[in-house]
């Protein structure tokens, strides 16, 4: 008689959780078209992709060469061992395989933590590299997988993953993984494009990692789409007017640091690159002038150091007289 | 101490290398981000390098290859690849763990709180 209660009890119990875990199913919101951004498609699938079957541990290598492939590099995983996998730990990092691309002529852009971000990057025709985690805290499993599409109508997403070219995945599924891992997510761009979700702060660290070991003409590409998007961030110009300045276009370099000084007249790295072109133009009057009102003692160590050098090279070269008053005026 | 003594060379002769590279214009990486450290002493940096660079030895890396890999990395990245190569995540699992963890992963969650995540998201 009181096993029989106790079988009741652990029935009721049974069924109330069971009917908590259902209503929890039915009352989840589904998270693609939640994230949607406006004007995105219902459906997008990048078939384009390429795909490469990870090996052992190596779905870094795999997964990077889908994303450069779909930029249009022409690259495969065992290219890409050497460079980002790490044998003692059977894997990559996520550092290495930020910079990568820019083996490659690419920028790395990190998307923002954000579904919508990712969603954006897919209407726009690029696949997003991602990094899950499909393990347990005390457990981890990481793992990258590239992002080439979604089904808002049935809350998937659709991945080039491990071994499997064509893997869909329920959202949250997708979401779990990813947020424990951080929410990690990259696309490659190539010099002069500009992510649909881009945010100028992010762009432009992208463009200076990028500017390292690009050549002076793909710098110039990648700022002066910058540029042309962000007319009012200082640091577009300041990039446009270095790429300008090492492919010895002094004028042009003059006339991009003159648009970041009058933004941002206290941007001294702005003002000494500005003072250095016009050096480079035969005008030391206008270069010293353009240095006079700057306070050294307030820069940072590196910046003091680059606009005491400048000054010591605008006084070695004397006041010669200006050759061309029209060149030596970049502001007017 | 030679391995000391080689460090703080390749750092002095680096350190000249990075002042005549510096000089005329400032690079952009430097003043993109004015609270990136870039004011971290270039010995440091150099110091780091030749750190991450044993350590690539240690984990299997061909010494041909190490030039290659750390050329293409910022300071900031230099020291945060220092930092991850022990214990940050490095992506590399296999199929077969995969489907093993997806499942148990997908239980626990489904089970406990954790699906709390995804209101706030």
């Amino acid at each position: 008689m009181e096993k029989r209660a106790v079988m009741m009890a652990a029935r009721v119990a049974f069924l109330a959780a069971t009917a908590f875990l259902l209503s929890a199913c039915v009352t989840r919101e589904p998270f693609i078209p939640a994230n949607l951004p406006p004007g995105a498609q219902a459906r997008v699938e990048l078939e384009s992709t390429p795909f490469f079957p990870q090996k052992k541990y190596q779905c870094g290598p795999a997964a990077l060469a889908a994303v450069l492939g779909a930029s249009n590099v022409d690259t495969t995983p065992e290219a890409l061992v050497p460079i980002v996998y790490l044998p003692a730990r059977h894997g990559s990092l996520q550092v290495e395989m930020q910079a990568a691309p820019r083996k490659f002529g690419r920028l790395s852009y990190p998307l923002s933590r954000n579904l919508d971000t990712v969603l954006a990057e897919l209407n726009a025709g690029r696949p997003v590299l991602v990094l899950h985690n499909y393990g347990l805290p005390f457990w981890p499993r990481w793992h990258y997988a590239v992002v080439i599409g979604y089904d808002s109508a049935t809350d998937k997403f659709i991945l080039r993953s491990g071994k499997k070219r064509r893997a869909e995945w329920r959202a949250r599924t997708f979401m779990v993984a990813w947020h424990n891992g951080g929410r990690g997510a990259t696309v490659v761009l190539r010099p002069g494009e500009i992510a649909a979700s881009a945010n100028p702060t992010l762009y432009l660290e992208a463009a200076a990692d990028f500017e390292r070991g690009a050549t002076p003409a793909e710098s110039l590409l990648a700022f002066d789409a910058a540029v042309k998007r962000w007319p009012e961030e200082p640091m577009a110009w300041i990039g446009r007017g270095n790429a300008e300045y090492r492919a010895g276009n002094f004028a042009n370099a003059a006339h991009d640091y003159a648009a970041a000084v009058r933004l941002d007249p206290d941007n001294a790295g702005a003002g000494n690159n500005l003072a250095q072109s016009l050096l480079d133009l035969g005008c030391p009057g206008r270069a010293r002038e353009q240095l006079a009102p700057v306070n050294v003692d307030a820069l940072a160590p590196a910046l003091r150091a680059a606009v005491l050098d400048t000054r010591r090279r605008i006084e070695a070269a004397g006041a010669s007289p200006v050759s061309d008053p029209s060149r030596c005026s970049p502001q007017s | 101490m030679k391995f000391v003594v080689s460090i703080v060379c390749v750092a002095i002769i680096n350190m000249g290398m990075a002042g005549a590279a510096s000089a005329a214009i400032v690079d952009t990486a430097v003043l993109v981000t004015p609270d990136r450290a870039v004011d971290m002493s270039v010995v440091r940096t150099q110091l780091d390098r030749a750190d991450v660079r044993a350590k690539m030895e240690e984990m299997g890396i061909e010494a041909a290859d190490i030039d290659r890999r750390l050329a293409s990395l910022n300071d900031r990245e230099l020291h945060r690849l220092a930092a991850d190569m022990q214990n940050a995540p490095a992506g590399g699992a296999d199929a077969v763990w995969i489907v093993g963890a997806v499942f148990i992963v997908l239980i626990i969650l489904e089970l406990t709180g954790v699906i709390d995540i995804f209101k706030k998201a």
